[in-house]
């Protein structure tokens, strides 16, 4: 039971720490406005000194003037876009056999034409994954870290099938995944060899995206990433590594530590316009392919209801290099935020046909237990989940 | 019966009335219709549509007002079409056994689900005309949340269309109409207001 009346006291404390956070950010905002614009007069000087004196933190790369907006242009219609989301139902260590299910969403839009959409969703039983010694090695332990990068690889494969069916002959395309592209969370299972493997073929199918021509991008909604802020530290001589010297109007105080990327653009930024293009630097990005290492741009959302957001763009480089490429996915992202209430449409959309919802994993593990007891092979419930199952009075 | 003909099929099901999704790319079936539904040993049970309903697949997420017209909906929103559904309630009324003795009464056992659903022929709706039991089981125990004059009005009528309408459909209707008036205990203004809307 929750005693409101007892959280009174942390509420305010609560508060009056949440005023003295916006009153500090509302300040960083100024000053982090006048280095990005004194970073935006010399950014080339500004990209060879992060390169000289390459910063331990993840910095920015700068691909164009950091300062730079753009206003959205018209989407085209027609236009096909198709897009996946994945869920999966983590294995537990209280039931035998162990295994674990993935369920990804596949959608295909034919927007400005009346065809009928694709709305599916593909499920996937891993019981014993075919991938190589060295993922199986880590399969044994079976960590939620290996079934959501198996779960985003997924996404990415049905993505490419997707966009592969619903393409038609001599109209545009855009193949909309949710949340990064860069696959930084990979690192970490200690297992570098099975790190290798998945994003080898993670980075195979950014490959077949450029060898297709199928232009990718993917939205992430409260972003938050810093590389921006981090260049701007840089900039500013906040980091270890001193900045290049530059003349920064104004005071040298607060210092822009704490902010993230989503605050800077929220001032630059009007309803609908995008940033300028940056590149990552994640060392995850040395094992990209050339040409499908990740940029990425800041969008202002707007929203019917309430303030809309600062959303964030991926997409291979390919993708960057190419301005039409860029307006094309600029304005379709746009539309779908507009359509779908300040978040993408065909994404929310694929959300809901990825998602497992209680009734249905319910029926999933019936539908396991009772095939196995038909087989004679009985499945093991531990008692302590048999016990979690039905909670006893 | 011809399946590419199936309106719907039975999504839940008891002896007194079943609940049937009615297939998208078939027209929604009136209030009032009768409805047969065969079984794979050749038996049928008869019912009236009682109730019809048009919402969301999914009971997660209503249907919201979108200022589109049909054609921008279709263009921009075509996701929205996909989770629209269209339900029928039936309530049931008669059966015929496998020897194909008719009996207006209510079946023995409640259709399978997913069993397919098929408008009546005129046929069938004639033979349930007399003696108008059904009509006693309508007035008696209607589907308490369906007013239950306007579903024998719908009733009614679609004996006098199955029986030809205005070539010939009068006669079945006058017969109709007076099992109607005895069910009423000659509450003839109660009589009056139905036999008032049939035609």
């Amino acid at each position: 039971m929750l005693n409101l009346h007892r959280l009174r006291d942390q509420l305010d404390t609560f508060e009056s720490h949440e005023a003295d956070t916006r009153e500090r950010r509302a300040r960083q905002q100024e000053r982090a406005e006048t280095v990005l614009a004194a970073c935006d007069r010399r950014w080339e000087a500004v990209q060879a000194a992060v390169e000289e004196a390459e910063p331990r933190r993840l910095v920015a790369a700068l691909r164009e003037p950091p300062a730079e907006t753009h206003g959205a242009p018209e989407r085209p219609s027609p236009i096909t876009v198709v897009a996946t989301d994945g869920s999966q139902i983590y294995p537990d260590r209280h039931v035998e056999p162990l295994f674990f299910l993935l369920n990804v969403s596949r959608v295909a839009v034919q927007y400005g034409t009346q065809e009928a959409p694709l709305l599916d969703a593909e499920p996937r039983l891993h019981f014993e994954d075919a991938l190589s010694d060295h993922v199986d090695e880590v399969l044994r332990s079976l960590t939620t870290e290996l079934v959501s990068a198996l779960r985003d690889e997924m996404e990415l494969e049905l993505l490419l099938r997707t966009a592969r069916e619903a393409q038609v002959e001599g109209r545009p395309l855009l193949a909309l995944a949710d949340g990064t592209l860069i696959r930084w969370m990979i690192r970490g299972m200690n297992n570098e060899a099975a790190e290798d493997a998945l994003i080898a073929r993670y980075t195979d199918y950014l490959q077949a995206f450029r060898a297709e021509a199928y232009p990718l991008g993917s939205y992430v909604s409260m972003p938050a990433t810093t590389e921006v802020v981090n260049l701007l530290r840089f900039v500013a001589g906040e980091l270890e590594t001193p900045g290049p010297a530059l003349d920064i109007e104004g005071p040298a105080a607060p210092v822009l530590d704490g902010l993230l990327d989503r605050h800077v653009f929220d001032t630059l930024l009007d309803d609908g316009e995008r940033s300028a293009t940056f590149g990552s630097t994640s060392h995850i990005q040395d094992a990209y392919p050339s040409g499908t290492e990740i940029c990425y741009f800041y969008l202002r959302v707007p929203s019917a209801v309430g303030e809309g957001e600062i959303g964030r763009v991926e997409v291979p480089r390919w993708v960057a290099d190419d301005p039409a490429l860029l307006d094309r996915i600029h304005a379709t992202v746009l539309r779908e935020c507009e359509k779908g209430d300040g978040y993408p449409l065909v994404l929310s959309e694929a959300h809901e046909r990825a998602v497992i919802r209680g009734p249905e994993r319910e029926g999933f593990f019936r539908l396991m237990e009772r095939r196995l007891r038909r087989a004679g092979l009985s499945s093991s419930n531990s008692r302590k989940r048999r016990s979690k199952q039905r909670p006893r009075v | 019966m011809d399946e590419s003909e199936a309106l719907g099929e039975v999504i839940e099901s008891s002896t007194r009335q079943f609940v049937a999704e009615v297939y998208e790319d078939a027209s929604a079936p009136a209030f009032g219709t009768w409805v047969q539904v065969p079984d794979a040993e050749g038996a049928d049970v008869y019912g009236l549509i009682s109730h019809v309903e048009t919402g969301s697949y999914d009971s997660n997420r209503q249907a919201v007002a979108l200022g589109l017209s049909a054609d921008e909906r279709a263009e921009e929103m075509p996701m929205v079409q996909e989770l629209i559904r269209t339900t029928v309630r039936v309530q049931l009324l008669a059966c015929r056994d496998r020897e194909g003795r008719l009996r207006q009464t209510l079946p023995p056992h409640p259709p399978d689900l997913h069993d397919f659903v098929y408008p009546c022929p005129d046929e069938a709706i004639q033979d349930l005309g007399t003696p108008a039991d059904v009509l006693r089981t309508l007035v008696n125990h209607p589907d308490p949340a369906v007013p239950a004059d306007d579903l024998l009005v719908a009733a009614l009528r679609s004996v006098y269309d199955a029986h030809g309408g205005e070539a010939g459909g009068r006669e079945a209707l006058v017969s109709a109409g007076r099992a109607l008036s005895r069910l009423l205990d000659d509450d003839h203004e109660r009589l009056q207001s139905i036999l008032r809307r049939v035609l």
